[in-house]
């Protein structure tokens, strides 16, 4: 809505628009008389046809004449002095106030050279009362140390706004702001009390065209004093000399395209200037001013006050938007920086990032958060739900290898991004390990949900059926359409935090990671050193035992004749004691291997490993005189043979002992009807990804069965703990007590489960897992 | 050597109990061997470095080059294992059967010693009895049904 040359919603005029030469259009504003004249002599070249009105000759009676024809010597001489001394080159200077020989009318003489020519333009010399008239000095040296002051862009700009009300006059000055794809916004404004207020207002890129821009970069104001203005033309049209059309980039003068004088009127906009602001040689905005109370004249030296508080402004806008940045940057760098310090500390990853203070959301300016990692994921704030995040991530991880990856625009490059935008248009992703899909993301909504204008949304506006009608609300709707789906962009030092971030993560996650790998290192070393502790500490335990044992076989020998029963029995026992101690030894070594040695998986045919196994204890079971029943075939399973076969050998053979019957029976078998599935749920287990679903296989359950002693309840956990025995020490065929600690040992470090069910007196039932119970 | 002469039976062996146990099973089969004891692996490498020189019979006909040696592992300073290592190693020495007669059932003993050349590996049973019926079988295995080599 500033000094716009074409309205935007005029598609095809738009790529007309960018390609129109509006410098070289060959108008001028009809209050004021354009020359142009050869540097060297002033010959007069090319006029603007108002001269008659304005000077008294017509363009034809001036046409390659002298100068001196209608200005007095002295003026040409200093004239030829400045044109050859001063700085004029693209540069309008004033020079002086003039009255044509013989008239009476003082016009304030600006020249500037361009093309190799000089450009001479003649405003008629405004007269107002020197008490009342401004005085644009006194007015700078207010405004400026008030503007210094301002720490901060926005202030900073309506102070601006402000000033240059109060120096022209105008009913409304807005400073307008490019953003990085164009489009503008308007972020100060001073203005009359009863005008709708168009403070932040959004406008397409598409307002303002190329040509436009390009020209502002170069030509810092454009004045339009009164949009009714029937505009002189330049003749001759192509320049006497140059052979080109006259290049009005720097004339005051210049009057504007026709399309665009409609369009102003259409705003209801009589006057207009705009003035550049201009940092790092971009077009960072303008100073848009728009009078509707009727045409505006604004003095040359008005006019270069505000060009110069525009320079100023630019200049300093660079500063306040840097220091923006930095205090942002700082702030940013610092709560990054107390989060770092506070993960570092925190044992669980997750928990860190999720739970303590800061956040992962109090980092970065975002709406939500998500992380997933190990499998796990955790959210906070608005964010899409789990599995969209998923999707995205796997998306991202195929689309970038970069470590960090960031959109404002996402729903433009992922098309299920358009179910998310109120949530996520804009996606910060970190990659912790693209492989394993475990990455921290931050989300932004759509910008619109976080941008409001004050203006009246319902205010009636007229609708013209000729010519282009482009409305602050159409401009408003017209911007929405171009900013749908995207966010606030992240500015490079989010991105250089989220890489700050990432870095701590994965020093963390390292961290853990080598404190694993020391673990383990140590644990294999503390196997090691204690396996061959256990084979010597059993050897030297067992030497001296060797020694009682033989002694007391040597006295038997020696003097069995010199001792009565008695004396025999007692040694007969101290051999035996010493058999036991040995035996307890033996399984205590055994217990302690069971337990450290790796287990060598392979896929057992279970009914053969049984038979072997019955094959072994047939003496046993010829002298109980036993029945065995297998009432179907075993599976087959991945397991340790060697062990497994223990683990039966030790159930069966206490299934032989432990009965008292005449007809002893056992039984062996396997359930796979999923009764245990509650059993074994009680058991600790390895942690599922989703404790809410149910197995698809029921586990395979073993047991055997015998028609024996039985155990009591009180008894079902105690008789698993070694060298525990219910009976005395040579009852049910003796031994040490350790087969059944044996047994649940390696039936854990398969990952399964053991236990007894049993009624006292009449039988037992031992039953197990080889596997780990998993969904 | 001349014919007929009988070799001793060398028995390296620290345990004073398990030497005793060892002489009265000999002594119960009434061998013609004498047995020879050391206490540890430098005696026992001392030993056979001085008395295995072929050709080497005292004036009573009687050799002094081991016919078989029982050999413990766990012996104190020199490890039983190094023992046998340097009598596999040795041109001389290698020829004579080792018997590894010790407490230990590590799967890792066992391998150990049979890669590094011992002929048999026997594990010291508990029991006096067992102890007396394990030498007679390794007494008739290796001098009834096996042939020793000459001197």
């Amino acid at each position: 809505m500033s000094d716009t040359e074409l309205p935007s919603d005029a598609k095809d005029d738009l790529t007309y628009c960018d390609r129109e030469p509006i410098h070289i259009l060959g108008h001028a504003q009809s209050h004021g008389v354009v020359l142009v004249l050869q540097p060297s002599d002033c010959t007069i070249l090319q006029v603007s046809d108002n001269t008659l009105a304005l000077l008294g000759y017509k363009p034809e009676e001036l046409w390659q004449q002298a100068l001196s024809r209608i200005f007095a010597p002295d003026v040409i001489a200093y004239l030829k002095h400045c044109a050859q001394h001063e700085h004029l080159s693209e540069n309008p200077l004033y020079i002086f106030t003039i009255n044509v020989i013989g008239r009476v009318q003082l016009f304030d003489a600006i020249a500037h050279m361009i093309d190799g020519l000089l450009i001479l333009e003649l405003e008629p010399t405004l007269l107002e009362s020197t008490i009342a008239r401004i005085n644009p000095y006194r007015t700078l040296k207010t405004a400026l140390p008030r503007l210094m002051s301002t720490l901060t862009l926005t202030p900073f700009c309506q102070g601006v706004a402000e000033h240059v009300r109060t120096l022209t006059g105008f009913d409304r000055v807005m400073v307008y702001r490019f953003h990085a794809d164009q489009s503008g916004e308007v972020i100060a404004e001073a203005r009359r009390d009863d005008l709708e207020p168009y403070l932040g207002l959004h406008y397409p890129a598409s307002d303002i065209p190329q040509q436009a821009r390009a020209l502002y970069l170069r030509n810092w104001l454009r004045l339009i004093p009164d949009v009714a203005d029937v505009p002189a033309t330049i003749v001759p049209a192509l320049n006497p000399v140059t052979g080109r059309p006259l290049d009005m980039s720097f004339a005051v003068l210049r009057s504007v395209s026709t399309m665009h004088i409609e369009y102003l009127i259409n705003m209801g906009v009589r006057a207009s200037m705009s003035i550049s602001l201009i940092t790092d040689n971009q077009l960072w905005g303008l100073i848009a001013c728009h009078h509707q109370s009727g045409p505006k004249y604004v003095p040359y030296d008005i006019r270069t006050a505000c060009e110069f508080l525009a320079q100023v402004v630019s200049a300093q806008i660079g500063t306040k938007r840097e220091h923006e940045d930095y205090t942002y940057a700082l702030q940013l760098k610092s709560i990054v920086t107390e989060f770092v310090a506070v993960l570092s500390t925190s044992d669980n990853l997750l928990d860190g990032l999720t739970q303590l203070s800061p956040n992962l959301l109090d980092v970065m300016q975002a709406s939500g958060a998500a992380i997933c990692f190990n499998g796990e994921c955790r959210q906070l704030g608005v964010t899409p739900d789990v599995a969209s995040i998923r999707q995205l991530i796997a998306w991202i991880a195929a689309h970038s290898d970069q470590a960090v990856f960031a959109t404002n625009t996402l729903a433009r490059d992922y098309p299920p991004g358009e179910q998310m935008i109120a949530v996520a248009s804009g996606v910060l992703a970190v990659a912790i390990s693209r492989t394993r899909h475990d990455y921290v993301l931050w989300f932004r909504p759509e910008v619109i949900q976080t941008v409001h204008w004050a203006g009246d949304p319902h205010k009636p506006y007229e609708v013209a059926d000729d010519g282009v009608h482009l409305s602050p609300r159409k401009s408003f709707a017209l911007w929405k359409q171009e900013v749908r789906s995207t966010s606030q962009p992240w500015q490079p030092c989010e991105i250089e935090a989220a890489q700050e971030l990432r870095n701590a993560i994965i020093a963390v996650v390292l961290r853990k990671a080598e404190e694993l790998a020391r673990l383990n290192t140590e644990l294999t070393r503390s196997n090691a050193e204690l396996d061959a502790f256990a084979y010597i500490a059993s050897h030297d335990l067992k030497e001296p035992l060797r020694g009682i044992h033989n002694y007391a076989s040597f006295l038997l020998e020696d003097y069995e004749d010199k001792l009565d029963a008695e004396g025999v029995e007692k040694l007969h026992t101290l051999k035996r004691l010493t058999q036991r101690m040995d035996a307890l030894i033996e399984s205590l070594l055994h217990y302690s291997r069971v337990g450290r040695v790796d287990l060598s998986f392979r896929t057992t045919d279970l009914n053969q490993l049984l038979a072997e196994v019955l094959e072994l204890l047939k003496p046993l079971i010829d002298e109980v005189q036993a029945e065995i029943h297998i009432p179907r075939p075993l599976p087959t399973i991945d397991c340790d043979q060697v062990r497994v076969r223990e683990v039966f050998h030790n159930l069966i053979s206490n299934a032989l002992k432990y009965n008292v019957r005449d007809h002893r029976w056992v039984e062996i078998g396997y359930d796979d009807t999923g009764s245990y599935r509650d059993r074994l749920k009680l058991q600790p287990s390895i942690i599922l990804d989703d404790p809410s679903s149910q197995p698809e296989t029921a586990p395979v359950v073993l047991y055997v069965q015998d028609n024996g002693i039985g155990i009591r309840d009180k008894h079902f956990e105690v008789i698993f703990r070694i060298f525990r025995r219910l009976h005395a020490r040579d009852a049910f065929g003796g031994g040490t007590g350790s087969g059944l600690t044996i047994a649940k040992k390696i039936i854990e470090r398969h990952g399964g489960h053991i236990w007894v069910e049993s009624v006292y007196g009449e039988g037992s039932k031992f039953c197990f897992t080889l596997q780990p119970w998993e969904s | 050597m001349q014919e007929g002469a009988v070799q001793p039976i060398l028995i390296v062996e620290d345990s004073d109990e398990d030497y005793e146990a060892t002489v009265r099973a000999f002594r119960k089969l009434q061998v013609d061997h004498r047995l020879i004891r050391c206490v540890d692996g430098h005696a026992a490498l001392h030993f056979l470095s001085r008395h295995t020189a072929q050709h080497d019979a005292d004036h009573s006909g009687q050799s002094s080059r081991p016919a078989i040696i029982l050999l413990d592992l766990n012996l104190p300073g020199m490890d039983g294992r190094d023992v046998l290592r340097q009598i596999k190693t040795d041109a001389n020495l290698k020829g004579i059967p080792v018997i590894i007669l010790t407490t230990s059932n590590n799967p890792l003993d066992i391998q150990a010693c049979y890669q590094e050349g011992a002929n048999t590996y026997v594990q010291k049973p508990l029991d006096l009895e067992q102890f007396y019926y394990t030498i007679s079988i390794l007494y008739t295995y290796w001098f009834d049904i096996t042939s020793l080599p000459g001197v």
